[in-house]
């Protein structure tokens, strides 16, 4: 570490732009949220403390919103998490043809959602899709993929798992590699069978990691809209509705400012007690491998 | 399982495992090119999966893309190139010089001070606005101001409480990345139409956007191009020092040439990401800087059922990418990201 006034010069500018458009919008919008606050029709802003909260909290479509947002993100995580936990086993195993999966696997991850989203709907499509194409011959044909509850979010959920066990792939990957090899020749020494192999050793050894990444996901995938967007549009109804995609019908098509604000200052708690709850669930797991 | 080489039936198990997800990751991407091909008739048929057997391919959803009579794609692809590649170039460069920073010299951040910008911060808007009746815009950019020089000036003071080190700042940096970006995004749009008010638009322009992606991969840069920094041999640097060569040079002549893979690998993963991005687009653009992912959404409520149109218009957005994952997946073979990715 040395001193040098230059730091300042290299810092200042990152720090300044995120500052700037990150930070200061949220004062922006906190202040917003305790006011009555609509562009259309134009009301002029007045104070009404925490009423758009209080009827937020008591509106049903906020809490279907949660339950929504909650069961694709909880869902979906635990799915990329099992399979590609798999995958990275199996590719650091060194499985035939690794580097063409390697490839293949990394594809989804990098195509915006709101392609993946187009072409699910492709494959979803009730009658000329190639799922159905495949159901028809298994014996169920025309199922509603998109247009009933249960269906339309299992479908969601899929394409969630599709885009983004890729990168939990990636990232365990990048983990297996750096475990150290004479742990496990001291366990085949013991004739410890490959099972007890894993969760005796890879299992805990990658907690750390795996703790991160499913963090990074349940996180990014609380975020999630475009997918849901183009598929759904929330629909049937509201019942596949998103809190993102509730907070832009409302902001963007009532511009019913104040509410959205208060939205979103109850989606960042929420985010924010996930957050936190997991940390707290899972500290004890961590420090007892440590 | 274990973590190493598998045997016998395991490793036809765990090649069989691949072999599907590999089918299921790549069937909907060979959909969608056989599907741009087709004609209206063959899509409406019902599947056909084999060009040539199946069905008489055509070019016909690519011309009518390249025409321009199903939404202006050159000009918001030429848009979505524009803003892409000037946001990661931005966000990379700085983003680097402040990992940089964050990895070779000590900062210290009162904690005092970092409270006292956001109280003066929000209190000064509250102040601007409610007591001397500026608009918002304004009061906002004086708070901010204020805000900035009291608190840069405060951590000067032996004020009590902790102070903050470099891995805090690196943290707050990283965390920039857990806020719901419609938070931000709606905050934006609405503190960019204020500024329209006040004369100086920023919704739907090239600067609004571009701002407001750099500073949202900023987190991401900054978290890379730590990893990139901290593996560098301190050595070379210590040698140059010896020799006066001044900071910023060091920076320039030998720290960004050892560094240059990651800053190419961090490069890329930023564009990806605004390449990609749909929410800040579809918030802070109208129509003239709309990028590739609201226009490919557009066609969905647009042309319905139109698969062959619909197809082609997600592949534009789609090439360019799988393009760059080639070059990524050529640079994760020789190990380069391994140690950022850890």
């Amino acid at each position: 570490m040395r001193n040098d006034p230059i730091k300042y010069f290299f810092i200042w500018p990152a720090l300044l732009v995120v500052l700037g458009v990150s930070i200061f919008p949220l004062i922006y919008s906190l202040t917003t949220s305790f006011m009555s606050f609509r562009l259309v029709p134009p009301t002029p802003s007045r104070f009404v403390g925490i009423d758009n909260y209080t009827s937020l909290l008591q509106n049903p479509r906020f809490w279907n919103a949660i339950g929504t947002t909650s069961l694709i993100a909880f869902l979906s995580v635990a799915l990329q998490y099992v399979i590609g936990f798999t995958m990275a086993l199996a590719l650091n195993a060194r499985v035939p043809g690794e580097k063409l999966f390697r490839v293949g696997f990394l594809l989804p991850m990098l195509i915006a959602p709101v392609a993946v989203a187009l072409i699910a709907r492709q494959m979803f499509n009730p009658t000329m899709g190639p799922l159905n194409h495949l159901m028809t011959r298994l014996g169920f044909p025309n199922l509603p993929y998109l247009t009933e509850t249960p269906w339309a979010l299992g479908a969601i959920i899929a394409v969630e798992v599709w885009q983004w066990t890729p990168f939990v792939v990636l990232m365990l990957l990048a983990g297996l590699q750096t475990l150290p090899h004479d742990v496990y020749e001291a366990a085949d020494i013991e004739n410890a069978t490959p099972w007890q192999q894993f969760w005796g050793i890879t299992f805990p050894m990658m907690l750390p990691v795996s703790v991160a990444v499913v963090f990074v996901r349940i996180i990014e995938s609380y975020k999630i809209i475009d997918t849901v967007f183009v598929m759904t549009g929330g629909g049937p109804g509201v019942s596949t509705e998103t809190l993102t995609l509730f907070a832009y019908q409302e902001g963007f098509k009532k511009f019913n400012l104040g509410y959205t604000s208060a939205l979103s200052f109850l989606f960042l708690i929420v985010i924010t007690v996930i957050g936190v709850v997991y940390l707290a669930i899972l500290k004890p797991y961590l420090e007892k491998y440590r | 399982m274990s973590a190493r080489g598998l045997k016998g039936g395991g490793r036809l198990l765990a090649f069989a495992g691949c072999l599907i997800w590999f089918v299921l990751t790549m069937f909907p991407l060979y959909w969608i090119v056989i599907t741009s091909f087709k004609t209206p008739v063959s899509v409406v048929d019902g599947p056909t999966y084999l060009p040539f057997i199946d069905f008489e391919p055509t070019l016909n959803a690519w011309r009518d893309l390249f025409s321009g009579n199903r939404g202006q794609f050159s000009s918001t692809f030429l848009a979505s190139s524009l803003i892409g590649v000037t946001a990661a170039v931005i966000a990379t460069a700085i983003g680097a010089m402040a990992a940089y920073a964050l990895v070779r010299f000590p900062f210290r951040v009162r904690l005092g001070s970092a409270i006292l910008f956001f109280v003066v911060a929000l209190g000064g808007y509250l102040a601007g606005t409610l007591w001397f009746g500026l608009p918002r815009a304004p009061a906002m950019l004086d708070a901010f101001a204020a805000a900035l020089l009291l608190s840069v000036l405060a951590n000067r003071l032996p004020l009590p409480g902790p102070v903050l080190g470099n891995d805090d700042i690196v943290f707050w940096f990283v965390s920039q990345r857990m806020f719901p970006p419609i938070v931000a995004a709606f905050a934006l749009f609405l503190m960019y139409t204020e500024f329209g008010r006040m004369g100086f638009k920023m919704v739907d322009t090239y600067l609004g956007l571009t701002l407001a992606y750099v500073a949202f991969s900023l987190p991401i840069v900054v978290w890379l191009m730590r990893d990139f920094f901290a593996a560098l041999p301190i050595e070379v640097e210590e040698a140059a020092m010896v020799d006066n060569v001044p900071s910023w040079r060091i920076f320039t002549d030998i720290v960004v040439p050892m560094t240059m893979p990651g800053l190419i690998a961090t490069f890329m993963i930023t564009l990806a990401f605004v390449w990609n991005e749909f929410l800040f687009a579809l918030f802070l653009t109208t129509s003239k800087w709309q990028t590739l992912p609201i226009l490919v959404a557009g066609q969905n409520s647009q042309r319905g059922d139109e698969w062959w149109a619909i197809s082609a218009a997600a592949l534009i957005a789609i090439i360019p990418m799988m393009v760059m994952a080639a070059l990524l997946s050529r640079l994760m073979r020789s190990g380069l990201l391994l140690g950022a990715i850890k």
